[in-house]
């Protein structure tokens, strides 16, 4: 069970189970506790030679054990992301913990990463379960319905989920190039039924390469 | 139906807070960092790159704009930053934030208030942005609301009182901002010396800002200040303050426009008679 203690540190209590972490994110334990560097982001030999391909390198441990175990990362703002059979997206740099039962994969993302500086790849978290996101700043979750989509401006997306169709807009016409754009002349369009995450910031020091 | 519902605008079970077009708040904060804007067919001005999503149709588009031409004139004032701004216009919601730093709105009611241009970040058109006379800083004007982040929160205080630089945010009805320094021990030439250099001791609080008649201050609760942003250039009037016009200002050794800071050389010189 994830539960957040304040906004920067994540508890996680387990009986037996295990979870994925970010290599080195353990601040504190109590009870047994083992540690284990899984190679390639856990993701088993094929996984391994995707991210090395694909620049998606996640260093995680395996943690496991009886007890409560404390995780932080840089006093980082830490959201809770509960998944029942859906896929999240997020950057691999973002990404803090995972349930042991979640699958993790890569996946191309297109423009949407190049226009982030974050590489035409990212992370997909999927199955049943709890994960914990990093933001700088909280994160925001917004919905996406048929009815309402939302654009987002790249430098402040973090991570989405659910059957989301997205969709990369410019902005850019011929004013841009006389210095009277309107700033805003990258944004990602959200589509159908899920939910996207975006923090109060448009640095991009944590999606960035550690 | 979707698989989310149930959470809405609530923290379902070891998940997030989900936030849709019903529950956003409507011109207020969604958390301390990230404040919701409402257009109805409406507009409002906001620093580039401020807008971190939105939903509806809003357009962003640069004050150069011409369909803008008469809202600029009547609520924008300071053309030659103008760049900095746009517009946006049409309906919707929109979260605005910047750098993760708290963020707040305030509401004039034919009020007057100044505030440090980095930490302006959007206002609305029934509001009129002029550059204040001191450098750096941007004067609103008339009623309505502006959003403004700030290095953690922000707390009001009274005058008169003498505030810190960079934990200035604003001012609101006061007329009087002027610095004050505490040269009681950096006379003589030791005292310069020890200014110019920071040996000896310095406090690093000899200079303030002062503030005495009626009205409200505003201070961050950090002195990390945000960056700054231009405020544009001023015509070079003979008179006007940060005008820059070299050769009618000069007089003096020391170049126009530059503060002189007890301690610099030129004080030096003047001690010793030079």
């Amino acid at each position: 069970m994830f539960r957040l203690q304040g906004s920067k540190v994540l508890a996680v209590e387990m009986t037996g189970d295990a979870v994925k972490a970010k290599n080195g994110s353990m601040v504190a334990y109590d009870g047994q506790m083992s540690f284990k560097k899984l190679t390639g982001g856990g993701d088993g030999l094929r996984g391994m030679v995707t991210r090395r391909l694909t620049g998606e390198q996640m260093a995680v441990m395996e943690v496991k054990g009886n007890g409560t175990c404390w995780f932080a990362d840089r006093a980082t703002e830490i959201n809770l992301v509960r998944l029942q059979g859906e896929k999240l997206y997020v950057e691999s740099g973002n990404l803090l913990v995972t349930d042991a039962a979640l699958r993790t994969g890569t996946t191309f993302t297109g423009l949407r990463g190049a226009s982030q500086g974050n590489g035409l790849f990212t992370t997909t978290v999927e199955g049943h379960g709890q994960a914990a996101i990093m933001s700088d700043g909280p994160a925001v979750a917004l919905r996406v319905s048929p009815r309402h989509p939302l654009t987002v401006d790249p430098g402040a997306y973090v991570a989405h989920q659910g059957n989301v169709r997205q969709s990369f807009q410019s902005g850019v016409t011929f004013r841009t190039f006389l210095g009277e754009g309107g700033g805003e002349a990258f944004q990602i369009r959200f589509e159908g039924d899920g939910l996207v995450y975006v923090q109060p910031s448009e640095r991009n020091t944590i999606a960035g390469d550690l | 139906m979707s698989a989310y519902s149930g959470t809405y605008g609530t923290a379902g079970p070891g998940g997030p807070v989900v936030y849709d077009p019903m529950t956003l708040p409507v011109d207020d904060n969604v958390n301390s960092y990230t404040f919701c804007v409402e257009l109805k067919d409406g507009q409002w001005f906001l620093q580039k790159g401020k807008m971190i999503a939105y939903y509806g149709a809003i357009e962003f588009n640069g004050i150069g704009h011409g369909r803008l031409d008469h809202l600029v004139r009547t609520s924008f004032h300071s053309p030659l930053h103008a760049s900095d701004w746009v517009v946006a216009s049409g309906s919707g919601k929109m979260l605005l934030a910047d750098r993760a730093f708290d963020v707040n709105s305030y509401d004039l009611d034919d009020g007057n208030l100044t505030i440090r241009a980095g930490n302006l970040l959007a206002f609305q058109p029934s509001l009129a942005l002029k550059q204040s006379i001191v450098p750096g800083f941007l004067t609103l004007i008339g009623t309505g609301r502006f959003v403004a982040a700030s290095n953690g929160p922000v707390v009001f205080m009274e005058p008169p009182l003498r505030v810190d630089p960079q934990a200035l945010v604003g001012w609101a009805d006061c007329p009087s901002p002027c610095h004050h320094y505490d040269h009681g021990y950096l006379t003589g030439v030791l005292g310069g010396l020890r200014a110019m250099t920071g040996l000896g001791g310095v406090s690093g609080e000899e200079h303030q800002f002062e503030f005495v008649g009626a009205g409200t201050v505003l201070l961050q609760s950090s002195e990390a200040l945000m960056a700054e942003v231009e405020t544009g250039v001023v015509p070079s009037d003979p008179g006007t303050p940060g005008g820059g016009s070299p050769g009618r200002l000069g007089h003096g050794p020391q170049p126009p426009g530059a503060p002189r800071l007890p301690g610099q050389l030129g004080d030096l010189q003047r001690r010793f008679g030079l």
